[in-house]
């Protein structure tokens, strides 16, 4: 599927800024599931320097700083992305491996094997270690439970348990808290999958990215209703073609749709939380007050746009 | 016990020192390691002879328990019986100056927290040269081997895919950082400084009980210990071969140097040391650091980032920044990529170490070396990494996230101390043998849920070594830290001494927080000086000169001043003022008020104006009138307000507020002038605690003795002399000087313009008493009755007031001043703005000429001061204002 995503972030401040540090994520990266054709990153105004440059997971990030006066700041990522098969949906869930043979996996011993996969077994800033996690995950993982039916129990009840609510969190709310609530966003859906994953010893990470949305039938689709998405990504040792970016064994999740991400997902970026991958970081000298908009356009074409810069 | 101590101190002349210092003291605990008689079976050694007592008997007069060890015996003959009888003498002088010199320690980071004085023992803890030796070679090695497994995890990661390193002590720590990755610093040199914490077990052997990599604190504590002891004993440290220390500084600053990536060979490169500000625990010794090593004192604000290169603010202009000895914790230091809510770091800093335009000490990143649980797995990692066993071994450690390890350890805690893993989790290390059975249980059920948050380490009671007290010596259980630095060839070589930590009374943890002491440490090297040579004193310079001096040498290069030193001393300048303005304003008030005969109605009213205006009194207060209950009512309110620092901003307030400005540039001040700002803040606050309101009604009122209030004002008035005094004569007359001065002026031109003002409108300049006492409050009482006689008429007044360009405290004195300072200081820094002096009435006698009142004259002066201010702080001290706000999406 040819999908073309506009991603915009704009911030209005007061006072000026008189100078600021940046690092953002948002650029796609291609894998085995999705080949990034085009992608153009504007930046108003124009920095004082930019550079990119990949982050520990293989993310591409890009920094960028200002010193002198601004009011404003606006950056536009725009990529067309081919997304190529479907992750999993359609196909039948590989393997049987029960839950328990993956966590006896990641306990250390002497000499015992590594892979890259250990990274994403600990606490991470915004997904910490809380009893309340493990007794979410629980009754998901009965002894001999093969891990993909497991998983897939526990993205249905973490998606039923939960109210989605816009309103409810912002994106410094602690994973513990919307579990708490019972209400969050997408960006909590997943940090809590990711955390009762954790909690039973099994690798998890956080997937930031985007999701084709419908619009509701004979109307037009809207530009810049759409948002960011997040969902949650487990290590499965039995898929040898995982998700996007790393060596395999990945599957994800979406527990905010209880859902399997298709050919409609792109992912922009994966860490251990939300926390390594934010699409826009930045420390800004002066600007006390600041305003946020944030537009994103999700939108299927038939093909290249004709006189679009060659690929990236 | 005590009656026979006294005894024997009353009888000396029969005993040797070291005879004597054995029967006052106590044998070391059962189970530990006694430093004063070393092994059992030694000590009373042949080598006994190199003292001076030479009297030798097995059995000592009281009987007490075995002879003393060899270095011991040593350094009391040294001492000799009539310094074993100063003791107390030298107990009284040290602790007088570890307070002269203000070294403290800040119990609890914050500014209300008490500040407590450094805690060092008499006694030096002495290591001798067959130990020292070992200990070196052997620090010197887990120093290397530290480093290259930080290279390996920040690199290839080899041991966590061998399987030799637990992914949870690397990517499972807090302290790992991902945004390092990657990273290998010039010369490979990742660690400059490590230091660890070693205790000598009850067979005399040392263990290595943890290591600090991140930002070990004891490099400034140690010089000052080593500072004073030496001074308390000057024979034995010159004739026992005691290692110097300065040499070890010099190579760790020169390493830096010449690691650091500087682009021009012509620049000389800028190494700062990073602090996170006055109340940090041991900001002490951050500024006497950064003096003795001849670095500038920076905290984050003062830095900035521009194309992956670093700068420091300075009154001159941004100046590029080439090494960073940090203080900081790693989490701290970029709020770009690290903890998003520091304020304390430098938005970008990690983009400039990874572009490698920044040499870090240490390199961020290193925190998980710090883990107990990391000890466990060393001497795999030596083997794989240097081919070699470690030559000095770690207390046995076990970390339970290992199933089969834990299984074998939960049996065991009752003999072991359990240690939490991780930092930042507040749990405190749990010695075993002192639980109940049930907590032990607990313990177990905790390490059985999450055994990777537990390490548990062999129990070991600490050596225990000599201290004073009083009559007697008092053994008390030590830990040693030691300090690898740079040795300038690409590896390191061990600081020899250290800081020695001693517990309280019955107590095996040694900790500065928990209330123990200190104690400096001679690590003696292989030479020991026959008494007879000791006359030849002259070839050892004092340890503690700083070594700032030949660093400058080669760089000829004044320190700049940072943006906010500048910020910082300009107010120094104007509290100062405004302190001694403040006093002597609250003097005159109070004097008037005193006298039997009633002050003039002018008079009142002018004090009550400028007592409110300088907010001594609230304006709610009652003005001053002739009925005395209206004076007493002032009087007291006055009186009341002079330590309260909530609501109004009296002397008290001042004086605060100056010593808070001060210790903010406390690197840049003498121990003098920073001792007698303390004093004088200390004395002021204690001699106001009569003035108290009750704390509740039961309690009878204070009596306000205005007797008492002025009392306390002339003493803090001769400290303040004293203070500007320094300010005057003892401060280099650099651009930071030239803000401190121009804050002085500005402060008393905007005081005394006010107070002319008030004496226009008050008419009390065409009083008797009010004119006296506006030209006392411009102390220039003596030179208007020297120039005047008996003369009071205005134009004298405002001759010698105003323009009288001879007088230090006359209007057009302060005015030309100030100008000559700003023009000054604009050529310095190169400024091109407009003149700021413009802001300055130019020609007073004109403008006074042609004004319709003088009280107008006078309030514009005073709003010229206010305007200069704000224009200073824009010019100057931008870069030092403004916080750093963190944004997301």
């Amino acid at each position: 599927m040819l999908l073309h995503l506009t991603h915009e972030t704009r911030y209005r401040y007061s006072p000026q800024v008189e100078s600021a540090h940046h690092v953002v994520h948002l650029k796609p990266t291609g894998s085995a599931h999705q080949t990034v054709l085009r992608h153009t990153l504007d930046i108003m105004p124009r920095p004082a320097e930019q550079h990119e440059a990949h982050d520990v997971y293989g993310n591409s990030r890009t920094f960028f700083s200002f010193d002198g006066s601004h009011d404003g700041l606006r950056v536009v990522a725009d990529s067309i992305i081919e997304t190529h098969t479907q992750h999993h949906a359609d196909k039948a869930l590989p393997g049987s491996t029960p839950w328990e043979r993956v966590r006896e996996q990641f306990r250390y011993r002497a000499g015992a094997d590594y892979n890259s996969a250990w990274e994403f077994l600990f606490a991470s800033p915004y997904v910490p270690r809380h009893d309340a996690f493990t007794e979410f995950a629980r009754p998901s993982f009965t002894a001999g439970h093969p891990l993909l039916e497991a998983t897939n129990d526990l993205m249905a009840r973490i998606h039923n348990a939960m109210v989605y609510d816009g309103d409810s969190t912002d994106v410094s709310t602690p994973a513990l808290v919307a579990l708490r609530q019972g209400k969050g966003v997408c960006q909590d859906f997943a940090h809590i999958m990711v955390a009762c994953c954790r909690a039973m010893g099994l690798p998890a990470r956080y997937v930031s990215g985007y999701m084709l949305t419908q619009p509701p039938p004979g109307q037009p689709r809207l530009i810049g209703c759409d948002a960011s998405h997040a969902w949650a990504s487990v290590y499965c040792p039995d898929v040898l073609d995982g998700g996007a970016g790393s060596d395999g064994h990945w599957l994800d999740f979406d527990p905010t749709n209880n859902r399997m991400p298709g050919e409609d997902y792109v992912t922009l970026a994966t860490g251990r939380d939300f926390l390594d991958v934010s699409p826009l970081r930045g420390v800004i000298r002066g600007g006390s007050q600041h305003i946020l908009d944030v537009a994103v356009t999700v939108t299927p074409i038939d093909a290249m746009p004709e006189l679009a810069p060659g690929p990236d | 016990m005590n009656d026979n101590n006294k005894s024997l101190l009353a009888a000396p002349a029969v005993v040797a020192p070291s005879e004597l210092a054995a029967a006052l003291a106590p044998p070391a605990s059962k189970g530990h390691f006694d430093e004063l008689r070393g092994p059992p079976g030694q000590g009373q050694s042949q080598s006994q002879s190199q003292g001076q007592g030479q009297s030798q008997s097995q059995e000592s007069a009281s009987g007490a328990p075995g002879a003393i060890a060899r270095e011991w015996t040593t350094f009391f003959n040294f001492l000799g019986s009539d310094g074993f009888h100063d003791l107390n003498h030298r107990t009284a002088n040290l602790r007088r100056q570890i307070k002269d010199n203000g070294v403290t320690y800040n119990v609890y980071a914050d500014a209300n927290g008490p500040q407590r004085p450094w805690s060092l023992d008499l006694f030096p803890l002495i290591i001798s040269a067959d130990d020292w030796a070992g200990i070196a070679t052997g620090i010197q090695q887990r120093t290397r081997l530290l480093n290259q497994v930080m290279a390996d995890v920040y690199g290839p990661q080899t041991l966590l895919s061998q399987g030799l390193l637990p992914a949870a002590l690397v990517q499972g720590h807090p302290g790992y950082l991902r945004a390092m990755h990657g990273t290998q610093p010039s010369g490979g040199m990742f660690l400059h400084i490590a230091a660890f914490d070693m205790a000598r077990g009850p067979d005399g052997k040392w263990w290595v009980v943890s290591q600090r990599t991140q930002a070990p604190s004891g490099l400034g504590y140690l010089l000052e210990n080593r500072l004073s002891i030496s001074l308390q004993f000057p024979e034995a440290f010159r004739g026992m071969g005691v290692t110097r220390l300065a040499d070890s500084y010099k190579a760790l600053v020169d390493s830096m140097k010449a690691l650091s990536p500087v682009t021009d060979s012509a620049v000389n490169s800028r190494i700062v040391l990073l602090t996170p500000g006055p109340y940090n625990e041991t900001y002490f010794e951050h500024a006497y650091l950064a003096r003795y090593l001849g670095l500038t004192l920076v905290e984050g604000s003062d830095l900035l980032v521009r194309g992956e290169r670093l700068y420091l603010k300075t009154l001159q202009g941004l100046e590029p920044v080439h090494g960073l000895l940090k203080r900081l914790d790693d989490e701290f230091l970029d709020p770009l990529e690290l903890r998003s809510d520091s304020t304390l770091g430098v938005p970008g800093l990690l983009q400039v170490i990874r572009a490698g335009n920044l040499q870090v000490a240490n390199a961020p990143g290193s925190a998980f070396l710090e883990s107990s649980a990391m000890l466990g797995f060393l001497p795999a990692l030596s083997r794989r990494l240097l081919g070699e066993e470690l030559r000095l071994p770690s207390l046995s450690t076990w970390w339970c996230g290992e199933q089969a390890v834990m299984q074998d350890m939960l049996p065991q805690l009752k003999n072991c101390v359990i240690k939490p893993t991780y930092p930042g989790t507040g749990m405190a290390s749990v010695i075993g043998h002192t639980l109940s059975q049930r907590a032990l249980d607990e313990w177990a059920g905790r390490i059985l849920r999450h055994g990777e948050d537990y390490t548990v380490q062999a129990y070991l009671p600490l050596s225990q070594t000599p201290t004073w007290h009083g009559e007697k010596i008092a053994p008390r259980s030590a830990m040693l830290r030691v300090f690898a630095l740079p040795d300038g060839h690409g590896s390191w070589r061990v600081l020899p001494g250290g800081l020695a930590r001693l517990a309280g009374k019955n107590e095996n943890i040694a900790s500065m927080q928990r209330g123990g002491s200190s104690a400096d440490v001679w690590a003696l090297g292989s030479f020991q000086a026959a008494p007879e040579l000791l006359e030849s004193t002259s070839a050892h310079a004092p340890d503690t000169q700083p070594i700032a001096a030949p660093l400058m040498a080669n760089s000829s290069r004044k320190q700049p001043v940072t943006s906010r030193a500048a910020e910082s001393l300009f107010w120094l300048g104007r509290y100062t003022e405004r302190a001694e303005n403040s006093l002597r304003l609250s003097q005159l008030t109070l004097q008037s008020l005193a006298g039997d005969d009633a002050a003039s109605k002018p008079l009142l009213a002018w004090l009550t104006e400028v007592a409110v205006s300088n907010a001594l009194v609230s304006s709610s207060v009652p003005a001053a009138s002739h009925a005395p209950q209206a004076r007493r009512v002032f009087e007291r309110a006055l009186i009341a307000s002079l330590a309260d620092v909530e609501g109004n901003a009296s002397v008290g307030f001042n004086l605060r507020a100056l010593k808070s400005a001060a210790s903010a540039v406390r690197e840049r001040l003498s121990q003098e002038q920073w001792h007698v700002i303390v004093q004088m803040e200390h004395d002021f606050f204690k001699r106001c605690e009569i003035f108290k309101p009750p704390l509740d009604a039961s309690q009878s009122a204070p009596d306000y003795s205005a007797l008492d209030a002025l009392r306390a004002l002339e003493s803090a008035s001769g400290y303040l002399a004293a203070i500007t005094g320094a300010q005057t004569d003892r401060m280099m007359r650099d651009d930071g000087w030239r803000l401190l001065s121009m804050g002085r002026h500005i402060e008393r031109l905007a005081t005394l313009s006010g107070a002319l003002a008030w004496g226009f409108e008050t008419r009390a300049v065409y009083d008797d008493g009010g004119f006296s006492a506006i030209v006392a409050l411009f102390d220039s009482t003596i030179t208007f009755h020297a120039q005047y006689q008996q003369r009071r008429d205005l134009p004298a007044l405002l001759d010698l007031l105003v323009l009288d360009r001879d007088n230090p405290r006359s209007l057009s004195w302060v005015i030309e001043t100030l100008q000559g300072r700003l023009a000054r200081l604009a050529t310095n820094t190169s400024s091109q703005d407009a003149n700021l002096a413009a802001d300055l009435p130019a020609d007073l006698p004109a403008l006074m000429a042609s004004a319709q009142d003088l009280t107008s004259v006078f309030e514009q002066c005073q709003a010229s001061a206010f305007t200069l201010s704000d224009n200073i702080s824009r010019r100057y001290f931008s870069h030092a204002s403004g916080a750093n706000h963190s944004l997301g999406t």
